[in-house]
């Protein structure tokens, strides 16, 4: 219960999201048809805005510290709306790009609660990305951007996993371990963000953010929870899960989502628009501390779980001083624990130069992707779709002509196998 | 320590080993499962009707609780606290009583009219702590029948 407005924005756009929905989000009938079992009691999902109510009407930080906040984007410094807009775009991006992230490996879950949990979470990203949406909407950023509103959410609705604005969300998901360290740290990047545009010199925007910052704290838990389970599996033996694995993800999402704050020099410039109360630097320490909690929490967990004859003291005392000698105790080694913070700059990272490589070799994925779709499969007869994504990309393209324009896919698009493609390049 | 020096804020999953932790000094009991059943439950439901109390970084205590509808009958949105934790180490500094408070205010600016709880009548201490906080008895009465032994 909160106070709280709820709309629906006007119903070309919201039948758009529905029709990408059905796309990127095809087991959301499943999470409604099966909610009271796996959420009973909660309130039902629903695909709407929410606007909190009672939120400060002054500036509360920057150059017009006090001053009314702004209704309209014309309102604004043409600086801050340009920022705004640009944070309102990349936001969209990330809530419609981790669905399609999640969505690649959410059938691989080994636990149903899991399953259904990390499908909640979609759905709520998926109304978090509405939410966005309906920023562009009702306001005219024309005069900023060049681009009516109804272009930008065409854009925004056609990105992809490899065309989103942020990095850690152009990456495929590999197994169902990423769906959760991604919640459990990509989503915690959310939560600094949000927390942060809470105080948005934009009205609309920070009113925008409770609701979802609530949704973001079971977002949160979706990651975590599980987390704790697997490291006690991990400690009993379990063949599915290690802590080697959960190292090896935390190494690769970490850093991407130290990456996400942008520069850790920067910042100022939202500060003094109003439209953010701190600097990226700031902001990246407070999750960095975040992070070595968690760490620090799952390595307590599991080494419980491997000496459960450990009572509270003496357990921490005994992490406390394997981290400390980085040597054994009753058969646990200092390696068998997660690093106690992870290196942004240790395996996940890589160094400049291969990263442009890695952008560079994504760029040219994107273009052979392109150079498919208008028609010509088998100039790329490698990269042509196997089986697997056959049925996905089948409902893209029967999208696109059912749809028009907001399928989000406007040029021709065959359909090859792999094999076939193979073949005819021969 | 000082009630004022005492940071209250909303619980997040971060709580979990500190609940787990709690809870274990309180009543010699690690839980870890369960509590990782009830902390999701309550950030799914209601993460701003939960409160955990933090010393110097270190949480020290906890309250959960959340607004329902229907609940027993009850169609007037109603908040209910369910579980107190106090760290013995920092029992006796009005911590529990910070939370308590806490929660009231955040129910109340949420339109709350009715914020109930259940006391166990072995638990004299717990019953005088509501009562200092301005709960009184009232009509809804608890009701058991076991089924087995």
């Amino acid at each position: 219960m909160a106070n709280t407005t709820t709309t629906e924005i006007p119903k070309k756009y919201h039948d758009a999201v529905v029709r990408w929905r059905q796309t990127y989000l095809p087991d959301y009938d499943y999470l409604i048809s099966n909610w009271e079992r796996f959420f009973p009691r909660d309130p039902e999902f629903r695909l709407c805005t929410y606007r909190e109510l009672g939120m400060p009407c002054a500036v509360e930080v920057g150059q017009d510290l006090g001053k009314p906040k702004a209704e309209r984007a014309c309102e604004m410094r043409p600086e801050a709306a340009q920022h705004l807009i640009a944070a309102i775009r990349a936001q969209a991006s990330t809530e419609f790009g981790s669905i399609q992230q999640h969505q690649l490996t959410l059938a691989r879950a080994q636990d149903e609660e899991e399953q259904a949990m990390v499908l909640r979470m979609m759905a709520e990203e998926l109304r978090h990305g509405y939410q966005m949406l309906s920023l562009i909407i009702a306001d005219d950023w024309q005069p900023i951007t060049g681009q009516s509103s109804e272009d930008t959410v065409e854009e925004i609705l056609e990105m992809q996993t490899g065309s989103h604005v942020l990095g850690a969300f152009n990456v495929d998901f590999e197994s169902f371990v990423d769906n959760i360290v991604f919640c459990a740290l990509i989503d915690r990047v959310g939560k600094y963000q949000l927390s942060m545009q809470k105080v948005s010199a934009y009205a609309p925007m920070a009113d925008s953010m409770p609701q979802m910052l609530r949704e973001e704290a079971f977002h949160l838990a979706t990651g975590v929870v599980p987390l704790r389970r697997w490291v006690v599996k991990a400690a009993q033996g379990s063949p599915m899960i290690t802590m080697e694995v959960i190292q090896k993800n935390l190494a690769k999402w970490v850093p991407r989502g130290l990456e996400m704050f942008g520069d850790e020099r920067g910042g100022a410039t939202n500060v003094k628009l109003g439209l953010k109360p701190m600097k990226n630097l700031e902001a990246q320490e407070q999750y960095r501390r975040e992070i070595e909690k968690v760490v620090h929490d799952l390595n307590l967990r599991y080494l419980r779980a491997r000496l459960p004859e450990l009572n509270l003291g003496a357990a921490e005392q005994a992490l406390a001083e394997l981290l400390r000698d980085r040597g054994t105790f009753r058969g646990v080694a200092f390696e068998d624990l997660l690093p106690r913070s992870p290196d942004p700059d240790a395996p996940g990272r890589l160094p400049r130069d291969a990263r442009l490589s890695r952008l560079r070799r994504r760029l040219a994925r994107r273009r052979r992707r392109r150079e498919e779709r208008r028609g010509s499969p088998a100039l790329h007869a490698g990269a042509a779709p196997g089986r697997r994504r056959l049925p996905l990309l089948a409902r893209r393209a029967l999208g696109d002509r059912r749809d028009g324009r907001f399928a989000g896919f406007s040029g021709p698009f065959r359909l090859i196998p792999r094999a076939t493609a193979r073949a005819s390049a021969r | 320590m000082t009630e004022t020096a005492l940071n209250i804020r909303s619980l997040s999953e971060l709580d979990l080993d500190d609940i787990v932790r709690i809870v274990e000094k309180t009543r010699d009991l690690y839980q870890p499962d369960l509590w990782e059943d009830r902390v999701t439950y309550y950030l799914r439901r209601d993460p701003e009707g939960s409160v955990v109390a933090e010393d110097g970084g270190k949480v020290v205590g906890f309250m959960l609780g959340d607004v329902r509808v229907g609940e027993f009958g009850i169609e007037e949105p109603t908040a209910w606290i369910e579980v107190i934790g106090v760290d013995p180490d920092a029992a006796g500094h009005g911590i529990g009583r910070a939370l308590g408070g806490a929660m009231l205010e955040r129910f109340k600016a949420r339109g709350v009219r009715r914020v109930r709880t259940m006391v166990d009548a072995s638990m004299p201490e717990v019953e005088r702590f509501f009562t200092a906080l301005g709960f009184e008895p009232d009509t809804l009465r608890p009701y058991v029948k076991r089924l087995a032994d």
